[in-house]
């Protein structure tokens, strides 16, 4: 439930933007947060787009350069809109041992994209993840919030055919 | 009819292998009560099912929704103990997992929950640590300071504001028991929180979970919730609040004064220490940071007591070791027995050997920074101190079992392409030497590095070592080094000639 919020697209008119940021304002004499709001955002837009910076950054009482470090450092923090369904594809040694790099091998001739990319008709992004602390059913495919475990290459066609 | 009530698990991993799948199939019919529980980690027989009968829980392995009616007929059922797998085992911290419902604090107190709590309640700040030092509980997530060392300069520092915080970015690929108590057995650790906040006179909690474990945090949620409906979250007449905060896919905040920074909401950059956060953490407060097995570890210490613990486990590595079995191995899963067990007693007597077909070739223990070890060298002990001498560490208890197709040099370069991926940037040796040694990797494979390179990777491995801030770095090069060690061939063939 939590991932197919998370993975939802969605523009955030500036009316709610204005909202969530008046929200998320440190109360008086107490420290700003900057991750928890970028989370906050990026729950409901799938990502966070870049221009939102200034006003998050005042609404905390720090610097933009604030936020953008923040922004910049975290990998699950997507600045790029995200496509309508996320793959996640373990990299993790457990993953590794049982052969993953096939999987992602037909993923990607699949769908025609590589690892960090969305395919051109914003269906699928593809994104590598390092550990989804499955590795006993390893290798592991997540697809929004379904976690797929013991995947074998011939697999990958039927879980793409549900998702639209 | 009446209705037959059978155990399912609900833990990601049993999901992941096709127990939801059941669990849709099965909703439906009206001659079964399906009852939620956590998984006891046997996952190579997942998805498993269970039922009551006069001999204790049957068990179902590798069930598809057509195997309902021979289930409801009671055919073919095994007896869960005489599973070796699970059998074997010294299950303490982990004895419940399989058979109760996780979020339900009934359950919880009817297999001896709050006990500890209840005993904790009764001691003063400094019994409790007292008791905790009697334990010799060292911390279990990979670091294995002595806990109660922490607790007591928390506890003996003046503050207006102290914190308990539970790391839960268990980030190690290849290890899944925290992720496993937070999703079955959440209360356990709620309650080892408290213990630790009434020792050291705390007014909150954190448990910072990894955004990675999505069923997890959502289990905390509730867990918190409904502990603090059933009037959990207090002692000494006031309250103990616990709150969930999401990382955001930083490896290195899983390292203590990292986690600190992001829970600030600040980029997850370690700290210089000291001071140590149990003196200053949080906000500049004192701070116990510990592993969320760690504070799962606490209640049977305080409910048994601290001689309980210390009778079990090797002279330095005292209580159980809680191991977690992935890669080749015919039988991955969790397990929990005293430390002492050698590595390959591990492997044989619970992984069973190989999987089909696979042929062993390199064992890594303790996650992306944990050293390779060959076959010869599988007769080592699991604790601390032997590993420390082996310059390996057993982390957070992850082992991986590589088989015979798998290449050396480019599991090297990814390892240290996590490195350089993941280093917070704070000190030199990491930021810069992490990928300088890729790039030396990614030069070997390329068939154009000579002899020099190899030594320029092994000094540049030292100096990471002695040098880094943290353990990220300072433990990067050993499983490239020791990769390099114990397989030379595999980069020194690929030397330009």
């Amino acid at each position: 439930m939590l991932g197919s919020m998370r993975y939802a697209v969605k523009t955030l008119p500036p009316n709610d933007l204005v909202d969530l940021l008046t929200r998320a304002r440190p109360a008086e004499g107490a420290p700003p947060n900057i991750l928890r709001v970028l989370h906050a955002i990026h729950d409901v837009c799938g990502s966070i787009d870049p221009g939102f910076i200034p006003a998050i950054a005042q609404s905390q009482g720090v610097t933009d350069a604030d936020v953008a470090g923040v922004l910049s450092y975290y990998p699950s923090l997507n600045t790029q809109p995200a496509g309508r369904h996320r793959i996640q594809v373990c990299l993790g040694e457990s993953c590794l041992a049982n052969r993953c790099d096939l999987v992602v091998a037909a993923i990607r001739s699949q769908l025609g994209i590589d690892l960090d990319q969305t395919t051109s008709d914003g269906r699928f992004m593809l994104e590598p993840v390092s550990c989804v602390g499955n590795c006993a059913v390893s290798p592991s495919v997540r697809i929004d919030g379904e976690l797929h475990g013991r995947v074998r290459p011939s697999d990958i066609a039927g879980f793409l055919d549900r998702y639209r | 009819m009446s209705r037959v009530r059978l155990y399912l698990s609900n833990d990601t991993s049993s999901c992941a292998a096709g127990a939801e799948r059941l669990a849709e199939a099965w909703r439906q019919r009206s001659e079964v009560e399906l009852i939620r529980t956590s998984s006891r980690g046997a996952f190579f027989l997942e998805p498993m099912v269970e039922r009551d009968s006069p001999d204790g829980r049957l068990a179902w392995c590798h069930v598809t929704a057509d195997d309902l009616p021979k289930i409801l007929a009671g055919d073919g059922g095994l007896p869960i103990s005489t599973i070796p797998f699970l059998s074997k085992q010294t299950r303490h911290t982990f004895a419940t997992f399989g058979v109760t419902e996780p979020l339900s604090p009934e359950a919880y107190q009817a297999h001896g929950g709050l006990a500890g709590l209840r005993t904790a309640q009764q001691l003063s700040s400094s019994a409790i640590i007292r008791e905790i030092k009697t334990s010799r509980l060292r911390g279990r997530g990979g670091a294995a300071f002595p806990v109660w060392k922490k607790w007591d300069v928390a506890a003996t520092t003046t503050a207006d504001r102290k914190y308990v915080v539970a790391n839960a970015d268990e980030g190690d690929a290849g290890t899944y028991c925290d992720r496993m108590i937070m999703e079955g057995d959440p209360f356990r650790l709620i309650e080892g929180m408290l213990i630790c906040g009434r020792a050291i006179g705390a007014q909150a909690g954190y448990v910072y979970c990894r955004q990675e474990y999505p069923k997890a945090t959502a289990c905390l949620h509730d867990a918190i919730r409904a502990a603090d409906a059933a009037g959990w979250l207090e002692f000494d007449g006031r309250r103990f609040s616990i709150e969930v905060v999401s990382g955001a896919g930083s490896y290195v905040c899983g390292e203590e004064t990292a986690l600190l920074e992001s829970l600030e909401g600040r980029r997850g950059v370690v700290r210089a220490r000291p001071p140590h956060p149990a003196q200053s953490g949080l906000y500049g407060q004192p701070t116990i940071v510990s592993n969320v097995l760690t504070f799962a570890t606490i209640p049977n210490i305080l409910a048994r007591g601290g001689s309980w613990h210390a009778s079990m486990g090797t002279e330095g590595s005292r209580g159980t070791a809680v191991l977690q079995l992935g890669g080749r191995v015919k039988q991955p899963g969790l397990i929990e027995v005293p430390f002492g067990l050698t590595l390959r007693e591990v492997l044989d007597q619970f992984g069973q050997g190989m999987a089909d077909g696979a042929r062993l070739k390199a064992v890594q223990v303790g996650g992306p920074l944990g050293s390779l070890f060959t076959d010869a060298q599988l007769d080592i002990p699991i604790c601390f101190d032997a590993f420390a001498q082996a310059d390996a560490i057993l982390g957070h208890g992850g082992i991986v079992v590589f088989d015979h197709e798998t290449d050396m040099l480019e599991l090297s370069r990814h390892l240290m392409a996590f490195v350089a991926d993941e280093s917070c940037g704070k000190c030199v040796p990491c930021r810069i030497g992490s990928v300088r040694a890729r790039e030396i990797l990614e030069t070997v494979q390329a068939g154009q590095a000579t002899e020099a390179d190899l030594s320029l990777l092994a000094e540049l491995g030292d100096t990471m070592k002695l040098t880094s801030l943290c353990g990220l770095g300072g433990r990067a090069p050993y499983p490239v080094l020791s990769a390099l060690e114990r397989f030379p061939v595999e980069f020194r063939s690929r030397l330009r000639s």
